[in-house]
């Protein structure tokens, strides 16, 4: 029995590997599962330095003077690499316009036209008492005498508004300062802001006894391995097993089972592919985790390697493979067509991608009941539980074994199931099976 | 030993008995064929023989043993073709070849190949071949190593006259050399010409069991041959004819039961001039079509 599962194992693993969809796929998911990070690069590689021309509308009549200082100050020393000095962003250059006070909708409608012309990136209007506490302390209520409009024509993110933030603030306590008699060259001193260093935590080295003290800690550091993390196991997962359900459904429909069934069990075929899928992760993921390694080591950043965290990254994987190959598998024998199988998709992929849409409340808080639970429930346990082992934070040691037994049984019954349901489904032609239909089949046999 | 024992098997899906208390025994050696329209039952049967499913009742004994797990002793080929299109001819059949027989084939594969002509397209991938040779491929797919028993379902769909005959010659080698073979088919004219015994299974029963003589036996000489100038509408409205089947040269008439010939003979030489005349046992396709009826005779014609 075993030697043919092998058998079958092997003929799947060679076809797949050989194949120009997985070869493409292997180069070009990291590529898109970190086209963010590489847009970034790119934007950062050849960044956009061009003067942008702010106006300001300054009702308080006072604050101008400050702001242009601040926004001075900013060019000087912001907006250049502090390594090779080259200049990393744009300047802002203020332009103060005297407010209309007669008609300041017009004023407003001519600055926008001269926004939508780029003759200016944007303009500030300064409210007239907005260099006076609110009574009302909620933002969103807050008149508009006491706020500083910001108006521009950009769509997205946009970074000049953050850039002027600082120097905005920095212009109006400044006058404030000024109109409460300080002496202007203490302002640098009374506004000097408190820097907030990230540290890791201490622990003591079990072989030595000592103290190992804390390091820095960028602020991407506790982020990005993480989410690597969980998107390098996301992708190896998907990349496999969701392949497999076209692939089962196709061979169906082609008659191949029927005809390897007169040589082979059900199980056996059954586990041959999915031995096929663990082996196929395995050759991709090894790949990538070495590739990794080699980067951060070329860069001396060994340190972000979550070493004491890979291990459970591959038995993860293998659980997962198994689970998600298996579900597929079943799901495909069901089917009568691959496009058949492709709307049943997203019932095979559900615990790997619903793990990755809960992505940003689980990196908030990675230990809070939400987190926690979710990594306890055996469907997302990989994906979640190594993402909060990988978390800066880490989690109790006992966890990750007691999700462990969890993933086992949960692994062990899907699989049971899912090859009740291949035996029936391969069999079945001409139509696809409702899902309580295989649910029938895996209860009854 | 029997190469096959059914006993009282009953195979149903929902409220339809695909197979109903079916009993059958296939000597070892025999080359059976199993004869009936589509949807009466014999693929499920072929199924159960190898396992694949299961009988809701009765038993099933291969070689004297009830089987369990994979039939590795039976070689198969479905009806349908179901090899992976995207693998070359000879990795393909060495993969089939050693799932099934648990060594290397790669001596076999070759002779069989180089016999069924094939040896130039074995680096050929499947898709590339035509549907013939492709089904000559699947054929060699299903009998490497040779199997003690082969079941072969509609093994001459789509082969030209050359390539049937190879796979003609094929099977009674493997008979020769000692597999029993099961084979199904729609041509009553393979069936009679290949086949030792013949089974036949209608809406789920089994309803001939026996060798072609035996069959025929049971249906006595009622069948006249004839050949004649005026062709079939000489032959309508004669005395103690029952059926009139037309051949186009020739006309099978199916006679009443105890009616005397030389007055049907009589009655036709007084329409026509007769060129052949012959009182014989009716053919396997006749007796076909009288258990099938008309539904089935329109797919029988056309096999």
């Amino acid at each position: 029995m075993h030697k043919r599962i092998l058998l079958v194992a092997k003929r799947d693993y060679l076809t797949a590997i050989k194949s120009k969809p997985f070869l493409f796929g292997l180069i070009v998911t990291p590529i898109l599962a970190g086209s963010g990070f590489i847009g970034m690069a790119i934007v950062k590689a050849k960044p956009e330095i061009a003067d942008r021309h702010i106006a300001v509308v300054d009702h308080t009549g006072i604050t101008t003077k400050a702001l242009m200082e601040s926004v001075a100050a900013k060019n000087t020393k912001d907006i250049f690499d502090k390594t090779t000095g080259k200049q990393t962003s744009a300047r802002c250059v203020i332009e103060s316009v005297t407010p209309n006070e007669a008609d300041p909708q017009a004023q407003l409608l001519a600055l926008s036209d001269r926004v939508r012309r780029h003759e200016i990136f944007a303009f500030l209007e300064i409210g007239r008492d907005a260099l006076h506490a609110s009574e009302d302390a909620n933002p969103e209520k807050l008149a508009p005498s006491f706020r500083v409009d910001y108006y521009s024509n950009s769509a997205g993110i946009d970074e000049t508004r953050g850039w002027l933030s600082g120097p905005v603030n920095d212009a109006m306590r400044r006058t404030r300062l000024a109109q409460l008699g300080i002496d202007p060259g203490r302002f640098t001193e009374v506004l000097a802001p408190a820097t907030m260093q990230s540290m890791s935590l201490l622990s003591r080295d079990p072989s030595t006894g000592k103290v190992q003290e804390a390091r820095k800690r960028g602020e991407l550091e506790g982020f990005i391995v993480p989410f690597a993390m969980m998107m390098l196991l996301a992708m190896m997962v998907l990349m496999s097993s969701a392949p497999m359900l076209g692939a089962v459904a196709d061979d169906k429909q082609q008659r191949v089972f029927e005809m390897l069934l007169g040589s082979a069990t059900p199980f056996e075929l059954m586990m041959g592919k999915m031995i096929a899928a663990v082996a196929l992760t395995m050759t991709s993921s090894i790949l990538y985790v070495a590739a990794s390694l080699f980067v951060l080591q070329s860069m001396a950043m060994m340190g972000m390697a979550p070493l004491s965290v890979l291990p459970w990254f591959f038995v993860y994987m293998v659980a997962d493979v198994l689970v998600i190959s298996s579900l597929a598998i079943a799901v495909g024998s069901a089917c009568a067509s691959p496009t058949d199988a492709q709307h049943l998709a997203m019932l095979v992929m559900a615990p790997t991608l619903i793990p990755l849409f809960l992505l940003a409340p689980i990196m908030q808080a990675p230990n809070g009941p939400m987190s926690t639970v979710m990594s306890f429930l055996p469907p997302f346990t990989p994906l979640i539980m190594l993402m909060r082992q990988a978390m800066p934070g880490g989690v109790p040691v006992w966890q990750p074994w007691v999700a462990l037994i969890g993933v086992i049984a949960w692994t062990l019954a899907v699989t049971w199931a899912a090859a009740r349901i291949f035996r029936i489904g391969i069999l079945v032609q001409g139509k696809t099976a409702k899902i309580s239909e295989m649910a029938r089949w895996a209860v009854k046999g | 030993m029997d190469a096959i024992q059914l006993l009282n098997v009953t195979k149903t899906f929902g409220e339809k008995a695909a197979v109903d208390d079916v009993s059958l025994t296939v000597p070892e050696g025999a080359v059976y064929g199993f004869i009936g329209p589509n949807g009466s039952g014999k693929t499920t049967t072929m199924r159960m023989i190898l396992n694949i499913i299961y009988p809701d009742r009765g038993s099933i004994r291969v070689f004297g043993q009830k089987l369990s797990g994979r039939a590795s002793q039976i070689g198969y080929l479905p009806e349908e073709r179901g090899l992976y299109r995207r693998m070359e001819v000879r990795p393909l059949l060495e993969f089939h070849g050693e799932l099934r027989g648990g060594r290397n084939v790669t001596a076999e594969v070759n002779s069989w190949l180089a016999r069924l002509d094939l040896a130039h397209c074995a680096g050929q991938k499947l898709e590339t071949l035509s549907k013939g040779m492709s089904q000559k491929v699947q054929f060699i797919a299903s009998i490497i190593p040779q199997p003690k028993l082969l079941i072969l379902d509609e093994p001459f769909t789509g082969l030209d006259p050359v390539s049937a005959e190879s796979i003609r010659a094929a099977i009674l080698d493997l008979r020769r050399r000692g597999s029993t073979v099961i084979l199904s088919t729609h041509d009553m004219n393979v069936a009679e010409s290949l086949c030792d015994c013949i089974f036949m299974i209608f809406k789920g029963k089994k309803v001939l069991d026996g060798s072609l003589e035996s069959i025929q036996q049971q249906y006595g000489n009622d069948t006249i041959r004839v050949e004649a100038e005026a062709g079939a509408p000489a032959m309508e409205g004669l005395p103690n004819v029952e059926k009139v089947r037309d051949l186009g040269q020739v006309q099978e008439l199916r006679m009443a039961l105890g009616c005397d010939t030389q007055q049907v003979l009589h009655a036709l030489m007084s329409r026509t001039r007769i060129r052949s005349f012959a009182v014989s046992k009716p053919s396997l396709q006749d007796i076909f079509i009288r258990i099938a009826g008309s539904e089935a005779a329109a797919e029988a014609q056309n096999a």
